[in-house]
């Protein structure tokens, strides 16, 4: 019964890429009227490693991919802790705090950049109301537009984190907590001693599948930056549509998407791995 | 550890702020959508106190023709997700009742699948479509998405089926029922949380996508996304045409959301969590 989805899913995730790496090795541009696709190698590859603008989005990958994952699992734990309780006030504020991940985030990036705009934005208002000028905006100005755009993926993506988290805290058996209290543990104690150890499983769910798509975030980096200001929010995987899907570089851009490919499985490797320690581990 | 009264007060107060802030943008889209161009600009921002309009609402149906946008989406949610989720549950049972090693792993390839970046996948899957003539058809959108959501119903559903009994298949078995008659007759209906937890993330999913659709669609297939996107690009732009044609985007996901969120953790904490 796998055979079916195996089948669909290398025929048409897997010609795709092998297809792409016989791309990677010619110079193939779209514009070209001859359409030659001369031989180069591993030129694209060699010209990717001296690329500025290259290495500056690889950093960006890394920084984006690193502060959406960390913000939004201490936030989305601490929000999963604070709305634990069992009222029908709270499991109503519960349904109402998940909305955020339904939405299209090209709406997402939009609905922020309204909210950013330097000239009648209600964010940039109200900071100014309280004394912080913007005057370019957020978004436009080189030292805050990551953070602004981390801010929008945090507002998208915190919601699924808390709630894959609660499904975790609920899952925790009572006793073991109680029998912390009776030992004289405090909250801070009982819950990095007690609790965290028992939610790792779901907390390295959580890590994963934020980690996955903050790498290929690119929804709202369109709607919003458009990778700018200069290239302070510009990632990879936006990084190789311009090259790509505007410049019509299709060789290039194929050589940067295997660079992406290859870290995001060297990623995964290592999570994987990960995994199996623990699925062993838990096994004993 | 019982709570006391300030605490609670603490907590339900904090709990409010926390779905003030997640609340806020959706609201103003909303309000957006029902003001005047002038009233937009409004500073301080207008949250409530304006005089209300169809005007946007009447133009994004009239002018722009949203119809057409969100028959095109529903099309192409519907395909993508009937696609993954038949083959991804297929896929998901096989794997979590298989005794091979290398079988039971291979969740972890599905997995894997899901990381690779669009645009890896996009620039020769444009190039394919192109020279078989299907760029711009419906297929081509649903094909793509399904390639990106079929691994995640296999994940998801395999961590489902692991999670539920196998005693009563295993009576099935013995009585002389088919693998296949004990999945659909007996493992399938007890996966039921799992299987709507899958329908629930291929339609957000494929409803919500941009990047794929912007690239493998024409005129006449566009998705509801790339309407908005184009009224955002024309020179003079009016926020409340803006925020009405992103209603007609959000609210149908909202409903949806409302309607089965204690569905949106099935599948995914399965495998993680006791009970």
């Amino acid at each position: 019964m796998l055979a079916p989805v195996l089948i669909f899913v290398l025929a048409i995730a897997l010609a795709p890429l092998i297809f792409s790496f016989s791309i990677s090795l010619t110079d193939y541009r779209l514009t070209d009227p001859t359409q030659a696709k001369p031989f180069v190698g591993l030129g694209n590859y060699i010209k990717a490693f001296q690329d500025k603008a290259v290495l500056e989005t690889l950093w960006n990958t890394v920084v984006f991919t690193i502060g959406a994952v960390t913000s939004q699992v201490v936030l989305g734990m601490a929000l999963a802790l604070l709305m634990a309780g069992e009222t029908p006030f709270m499991r109503a504020l519960r349904s109402v705090a998940i909305l955020p991940l339904a939405l299209p985030p090209l709406v997402v990036g939009l609905v922020w950049k309204a909210l950013y705009n330097p000239q009648f934005g209600p964010v940039a208002y109200y900071l100014k109301q309280i004394g912080l000028s913007v005057d370019r905006g957020l978004l436009g100005d080189f030292n805050t537009a990551m953070a602004a755009v981390l801010l929008i993926d945090l507002w998208q993506w915190t919601p699924l984190l808390m709630i894959i988290f609660l499904a975790g805290i609920k899952s925790l058996p009572g006793e073991m907590l109680e029998a912390a209290y009776v030992d004289g543990a405090n909250r801070l104690q009982a819950f990095f001693f007690v609790m965290l150890p028992m939610l790792l499983p779901v907390l390295f769910i959580g890590v994963l599948l934020r980690t996955m798509n903050a790498f290929k975030v690119f929804d709202i980096i369109f709607a919003t930056t458009g990778g700018g200001p200069g290239n302070a929010t510009s990632v990879l995987n936006f990084h190789i549509y311009k090259v790509g899907l505007t410049f019509f570089d299709m060789g290039y851009a194929a050589a940067l998407a295997n660079i992406l490919l290859f870290m995001i499985g060297v990623c995964s490797a290592f999570y994987i791995l990960l995994l199996r320690r623990q699925r062993a581990a838990e096994s004993l | 550890m019982r709570t006391s009264r300030a605490e609670h007060v603490i907590r339900n107060l904090a709990a409010v702020l926390a779905v003030a802030f997640f609340l806020l943008p959706i609201v103003w889209l909303f309000s957006t959508s029902f003001k005047l161009q002038r009233d937009t600009f409004q500073l301080p921002p207008l949250w409530l106190g304006f005089e209300p309009t169809w005007n946007n609402f009447a133009f994004a149906i009239n002018q722009i023709r949203v119809g057409q946008f969100v028959l095109n989406s529903v099309v192409i949610s519907a395909g993508t997700t009937l696609a993954s989720v038949v083959l991804g549950t297929l896929g998901g049972y096989a794997v979590a009742r298989s005794r091979l090693r290398l079988m039971s792993a291979s969740s972890y390839f599905f997995l894997v699948l899901l990381m690779i970046p669009p645009v890896a996948m996009l620039v020769p899957f444009y190039l394919i479509m192109r020279d078989l003539g299907l760029l711009g058809t419906y297929l081509a959108v649903i094909i793509l998405d399904t390639v990106y959501n079929a691994p995640f119903v296999v994940w998801m559903m395999s961590n489902y089926f692991r999670s539920v009994s196998t005693e009563m298949e295993q009576a099935a078995l013995v009585d002389g029922a088919s693998h296949f008659q004990a999945f659909a007759q007996v493992a399938l209906p007890l996966a039921l949380p799992g299987l709507i937890a899958s329908v629930l993330y291929c339609v957000i999913f494929s409803w919500n996508d941009f990047i794929f659709a912007l690239l493998l669609t024409s005129p006449s297939t566009k998705t509801v996304p790339l309407a908005i996107m184009g009224q955002f690009s024309t020179a003079q732009l009016q926020w409340g045409y803006m925020a009405a044609l992103s209603v007609f985007a959000v609210l149908p996901m909202l409903l949806l959301a409302l309607a089965l969120n204690r569905y949106f953790v099935q599948g995914l904490t399965a495998g993680a969590t006791k009970g």
